[in-house]
């Protein structure tokens, strides 16, 4: 058998065992059996005619997303001999993340024992009452959260990626051209702008772009109408895959939501629907610890930013709920990252009562609130909402906080931002350092966040367009070493950490699309 | 198709270096792995597989023994094959290799003697998709491969995170 054959055959089996649990293979199981009533199924010709038969009522395109979908997620084929753990990462990036994810359990015990609130607890019936009756509004409550503190913040994180080393590389005493000037120090491969002008090409200078050739000097009759019957044929069509490529020529405002969700393959079945209730009645039935740090969070960031504290009570009901949602274990297969594990009270040590807490198995950290913000101007119907909010997480932010080696790894990314600076902006890159300002000690709060709060949101969307049309991230160090070469001139004439933070402090007035344009395809390097 | 492990003795790595060990400045960049068959039957080599680190290329030569009268000689099966890319990078640094038979089309027993591979063997391209039918021939082996990788991981919708309807926790723990 063929390493590529072999390989393509145990992608398959991997699919169609993950697809086989799926209400899609049930619906097509029934659809099948209906459709035998039908005259043109014909018994000698079973097989082809059901086949047909998919084609023509659009069951075949629902399954083709559904498989599409899989392979964008889907890690590469492992070695039949590696364990499922090898599946995870290079061994010193595991060992980093398992002593992270000690210290932020830690910290959360401590918490715990600090202020004498348990992990989790039943909510006594008169509260849960109360909760079910103010559930729309759970932004009136005032809480006395002062004694709560967020678990970390980037920061501190970054902090973490700046010691982490393989001990298999020696960088040598001299300085060489490969010593690494920036703060990050571990040898992974990434992309320089020859390869990144290839990957991002629909980017370019003679592409039709949201973001550029729709503003209002541009008659819309040279590129924004044909771009908007497009589009519209695309969600007609519902193919996911032409959706994804649409899209990375950025998507009209009334037909983003839409778009996105075909991207993601969601659908808001009845079934949907119904696991949204549950979530919600199991924040009813329970209080976490989890959704005091989701209180705190929501608080200090998104409620006080002009364009997103009107969807607090929004955020509330995602992100409760997401605390809850075990389906978000799933993820964990292909995240570097393991679950907490936690013991029903008296019952240490006894795996029958070992559990994962919080139930999805993420610790929100300061900021965590701000990945749904933006999508509460898309989708207004909180279980759409909700489903839409948890794909992008499983398929993205998980990435921005957690190490690994992966391409769209927050590790990469800062490695990407860093190398770009060094090499296309040197003189800013050595200025900003010789003054104690890395770049990255700037930008790694943008990444982190998906410039979420950061850009204005109709920006913020066209930059999430690309992430969803690329199915990748190196978009946001793109961004982030665009606005720095924008933004150069002021920054050579700072003295300190403090006035280089200045300079860069509000980016709400950045158009992203220029910025990207001109870094990219129109900089004379 | 039944595969079976053959015992195998691996000896520890040695540097290929000119010059002393001990006062010479620079790491060697070629480490040799011995690996010897204890046993005596022949056996038909189908597969070596290896977990890499750091190694960025690999050659493997074998030397047989046939009869009393023809001497022994050495034979390279595979030279320089690539296994990462980019040496400086971590792509390809810590992953599991399998080598198989094709790879070195006279890694075939009796040929070895007689027919040294030559210095670029490209891998097998495929021209387009494979056949459908003969894919999902092979996907019926591949099945019990992926039971046994997904053995110990559930794939199903858990659904209930609590226990009997029990939630009360104490602490985080830390294994």
């Amino acid at each position: 058998m063929l390493q590529e054959e072999s390989d393509l055959s145990l992608t398959i089996a991997q699919i169609v065992q993950k697809l086989k649990g799926s209400n899609l293979y049930a619906q097509l199981e029934r659809q099948a059996w209906a459709s035998l009533q039908r005259p043109e199924i014909k018994l000698e010709s079973l097989k082809e005619d059901i086949k047909e038969f998919f084609k023509t009522s659009g069951w075949e395109k629902k399954l083709q997303n559904a498989v599409y979908s899989e392979l964008s997620v889907f890690p590469l084929p492992s070695h039949p001999a590696a364990p499922p753990e090898h599946l995870k990462e290079l061994v010193y990036m595991r060992k980093a993340q398992g002593s992270w994810e000690k210290r932020i359990l830690k910290s959360l015990n401590s918490m715990c024992t600090e202020l004498s609130i348990p992990l989790a607890r039943k909510r006594p019936v008169g509260e849960q009452k109360e909760l079910l009756n103010k559930w729309n509004e759970m932004g009136t409550d005032e809480p006395d959260l002062s004694l709560f503190r967020p678990v970390y913040a980037p920061k501190d994180f970054l902090e973490v990626l700046i010691n982490l080393r393989n001990p298999n590389y020696e960088n040598g005493d001299s300085l060489s051209f490969r010593t690494h000037l920036g703060l990050i120090q571990v040898p992974l491969k990434v992309k320089d702008i020859p390869e990144l002008k290839e990957f991002f090409v629909e980017l370019g200078l003679t592409t039709g772009q949201l973001g550029i050739d729709d503003s209002t000097q541009v008659p819309p009759e040279l590129f924004e109408n044909e771009h908007v019957r497009i589009g519209q044929k695309v969600l007609v069509e519902q193919d996911s895959a032409a959706a994804q490529q649409y899209i990375r020529q950025g998507s009209p405002t009334a037909l983003r939501a839409e778009l996105w969700a075909l991207i993601l393959n969601i659908s808001s079945q009845p079934e949907d629907i119904l696991y949204y209730e549950q979530l919600k009645t199991n924040v009813i039935q329970h209080d976490l610890l989890v959704d005091s740090l989701i209180y705190k969070d929501v608080k200090l960031t998104a409620s006080n930013d002009d364009y997103y504290f009107v969807f607090e009570d929004y955020l509330y009901q995602v992100l409760l709920c997401f605390s809850r949602d075990t389906s978000v274990l799933a993820h964990f297969a292909y995240n570097s990252a393991s679950p907490p594990k936690s013991y029903i009270r008296g019952k240490l040590g006894m795996e029958e009562y070992a559990v994962f807490y919080p139930p999805n198995g993420v610790i929100p950290f300061h900021g965590f609130s701000m990945y749904v913000a933006p999508l509460c101007f898309l989708y207004h119907e909180p279980s759409r909402l909700y489903q839409m909010f948890r794909e992008m997480y499983v398929r993205f932010f998980f990435r921005l906080h957690s190490i690994s080696s992966h391409p769209s790894g927050i590790v990469s990314l800062c490695l990407l931002f860093e190398t770009l600076l060094q090499t296309y902006l040197p003189q800013l890159f050595y200025h900003l350092r010789e003054i104690g300002a890395q770049p990255l000690r700037i930008s790694f709060k943008w990444m982190v966040r998906a410039f979420s709060g950061y850009l204005a949101t109709d920006q913020l969307l066209l930059l999430w367009d690309r992430i969803l049309g690329y199915n990748s991230l190196e978009i946001l160090p793109v961004l982030a070493a665009a606005v720095f070469a924008f933004r150069a001139v002021n920054l050579m004439e700072v003295t300190s950490l403090a006035a280089a933070e200045a300079v860069l402090a509000d980016l709400s007035t950045l158009k992203v699309m220029p910025l990207l344009q001109i870094f990219l395809f129109a900089t004379v390097t | 198709m039944s595969r079976v492990l053959v015992p195998c003795h691996v000896k520890g790595t040695v540097a290929l270096q000119v010059g002393d060990v001990r006062t010479s400045q620079g790491r060697p960049g070629v480490l040799v792995i011995d690996v010897t068959f204890p046993s005596v039957a022949p056996f038909e080599l189908q597969e070596i597989t290896f977990k890499n680190y750091y190694t960025a290329f690999l050659s493997i030569r074998v030397r047989q023994y046939t009869s009393m009268h023809t001497p022994v000689k050495w034979v390279t099966c595979l030279r320089d094959y690539c296994l990462m890319p980019d040496p400086h990078s971590e792509e390809g640094a810590q992953e599991y290799v399998s080598l198989f038979k094709h790879q070195s089309p006279s890694m075939t027993f009796p040929k070895w003697l007689s027919h040294p591979v030559p210095c670029e063997q490209p891998a097998p391209h495929l021209e387009g998709l494979p056949n459908p039918s003969s894919v999902s021939s092979e996907v019926q082996q591949m099945w019990a491969l992926t039971e046994m990788v997904r053995a110990s991981h559930t794939s199903t919708k858990i659904g209930r995170f609590d226990v009997d309807g029990c939630y009360d926790l104490n602490l985080l723990s830390y294994t």
